[in-house]
């Protein structure tokens, strides 16, 4: 994305979001996006497998609660 | 014999615990010495938003009171603490640096880890300035004045800690809690020239405090020496299944920290690591890693790419917190970081996801890295404090934005998990003022980062330095 696209991204997306951006912020905040877009850049190049998930945190009960019963379901 | 207040005001932490529990001075001794040293300094330093005397006497005379009865006390009894002021303290307002929580309800109960440190006997003074929710290097708070540091008043203090560094810098009390998302107990601890220990990713409850970035927030203490570090932090220990990040199932006591460095492999991190600390920078870590007989320099996988993912996440997701406040009330936040949470909330869900996928091959590398070694050393800022309000700073000729750039070599690091002490040293070139150097180990294992520490400390390369207030 070319600065003119940050800043039409900024737009578009602010006012999906409920945003109220005056031009001036939309410029900061499009500075700020570019940066970030230049960090995602950097891990484009980096290789990810589909079979490379993300970093976990969500744990659906921890695993030595689980009962298992001799008999049971 | 009992200790004068200025005696009482020249013992660190872990000896003022001793002279307590030996009879040589009372908690409210100790506790009059620190208000007195607080209400002489920080009209000039501004580490404090609140402040807990009342609760911290009744604190006080409760430990006099075991005292007297000739019960055994808790490992911190008697000795001040202050805490930054996103910690949960019961009856007051969480602020965490912002205007608009001044409209919350105050806290139904202390913090987790607030709660630890009354159980460990510790007297709490009050609450510490901060960067905005916690998102900046610096304690630049326009809504609460920035934070200055004592050694050179007209110097940012870091961030996002910069309350906890600069009261423990200026005496005001011998430990702090902050928390670290990208190095924010490291930076503030390097400027301020204090030691500070992010733990392992998951070993500390976060209950009970204001999140910034889930997937990366950690808490930890701030301390004058490593003996203050290592026994706060073994008070903070404890599981907790109520916090989903909190994986420690058990507590890891730090052992005995004069072992001393037999059987320890210790390594320099150089690449990334030396490409972005300045020449005052790099001479602290050559400090360091001479007095630890460390000359291997050692490659951190992927650091560049860390850094931008760490970036990315924290973005995004302390924009998505932050949105509904942003959708109607964008000009009550902080106006130096309003505009970056606002670009967080408009990342694109391809660079979040592409960062949390790259962050699991990321650790595998950095867990490898451990299998060759126990410790590895690296600056904690790129340069010394800069000045208060200053845009840029220089790192060997190139012009980098000053406020992120901060984090630079911290965020690589905890991005991983890995647990880290902020050691102070003091190196040539950088007017007198300190810069840390972070003590990375593998993750659970601040034990070895703390032993490392206390060599560091033993050696007498890295300590405090009394400052004129």
């Amino acid at each position: 994305m070319n600065e003119m696209h940050i800043l039409a991204y900024v737009k578009a997306s602010a006012a999906a979001q409920g945003l109220v951006l005056d031009d001036a912020r939309a410029q900061r905040v499009a500075s700020h996006l570019a940066r970030t877009a230049h960090l995602a850049q950097l891990l484009e190049g980096f290789p990810l497998g589909v079979e490379d998930e993300p970093a976990e945190l969500y744990r659906p009960l921890p695993f030595s609660e689980i009962p298992h019963k001799e008999g049971a379901p | 014999m009992k200790n004068t207040a200025l005696e009482i005001e020249g013992l660190d932490s872990f000896a003022l615990a001793r002279a307590i529990r030996a009879g040589d001075c009372s908690a409210c001794e100790v506790l009059e010495a620190s208000m007195a040293r607080i209400e002489r300094t920080d009209g000039a330093v501004n580490a404090f938003t609140g402040k807990s005397y009342p609760r911290a006497r009744q604190e006080a005379a409760a430990v006099d009171a075991l005292c007297a009865r000739g019960e055994a006390l808790p490992p911190l009894a008697g000795v001040p603490y202050a805490v930054k002021n996103l910690f949960d303290i019961a009856g007051e307002v969480t602020l965490a640096g912002s205007k608009i929580n001044r409209s919350h309800a105050p806290a139904a109960q202390d913090a987790f880890l607030v709660g630890r440190m009354q159980a460990a006997g510790a007297v709490l003074l009050g609450a510490l300035n901060m960067d905005e929710y916690a998102y900046g290097f610096t304690t630049e708070n326009t809504h609460y004045g920035a934070t200055h540091n004592p050694h050179d008043l007209t110097r940012v203090a870091g961030g996002s800690s910069g309350g906890s560094g600069a009261a423990v810098a200026a005496g005001q009390v011998g430990i702090t809690l902050g928390s670290d998302t990208n190095g924010s107990i490291r930076v503030p601890a390097s400027l301020c020239g204090v030691w500070g220990l992010k733990p392992t990713f998951g070993r500390l409850s976060r209950r009970g405090s204001y999140p910034f970035v889930h997937s990366i927030d950690h808490l930890g203490p701030l301390a004058d020496s490593v003996d203050s570090l290592a026994l706060v932090y073994d008070a903070l220990q404890s599981p907790d299944p109520l916090d989903p990040g909190c994986h420690a199932s058990s507590v890891q006591p730090v052992g005995d920290l004069s072992r001393g460095l037999a059987g320890l492999r210790i390594g320099v991190l150089g690449g990334y690591f030396h490409e972005h600390a300045s020449a005052p920078a790099r001479d602290a870590l050559m400090i360091a890693a001479k007095a630890l007989g460390a000359t291997d320099v050692v490659t951190w996988p992927d650091a560049v790419q860390g850094r931008a993912a760490a970036f990315i996440i924290s973005a995004a997701e302390g924009g998505s917190l932050h949105l509904d406040d942003l959708r109607i009330r964008a000009d009550d936040f902080e106006p130096l970081s309003v505009d970056r949470f606002i670009a967080g909330a408009l990342t694109p869900a391809h660079w979040y996801l592409r960062a949390q996928r790259f962050r699991r091959v990321y650790r595998d590398k950095v867990n490898a890295l451990f299998q060759h070694w126990d410790v590895l050393l690296a600056p904690a800022t790129p340069v010394a404090a800069p000045e208060i309000g200053a845009e840029w700073i220089d790192i060997n000729g190139t012009r980098h934005p000053s406020r992120p750039s901060m984090g630079l070599l911290t965020q690589p690091v905890s991005f991983a998990g890995c647990p880290v002490v902020a050691a102070p040293l003091w190196p040539a070139g950088s007017a007198g003022l300190p810069i840390g150097v972070q003590v990375i180990a593998a993750p659970w294992r601040e034990d070895l980062a703390l032993r490392a520490a206390f060599a560091l400390q033993s050696a007498g390369v890295a300590h405090l330095k009394p400052v004129e207030l």
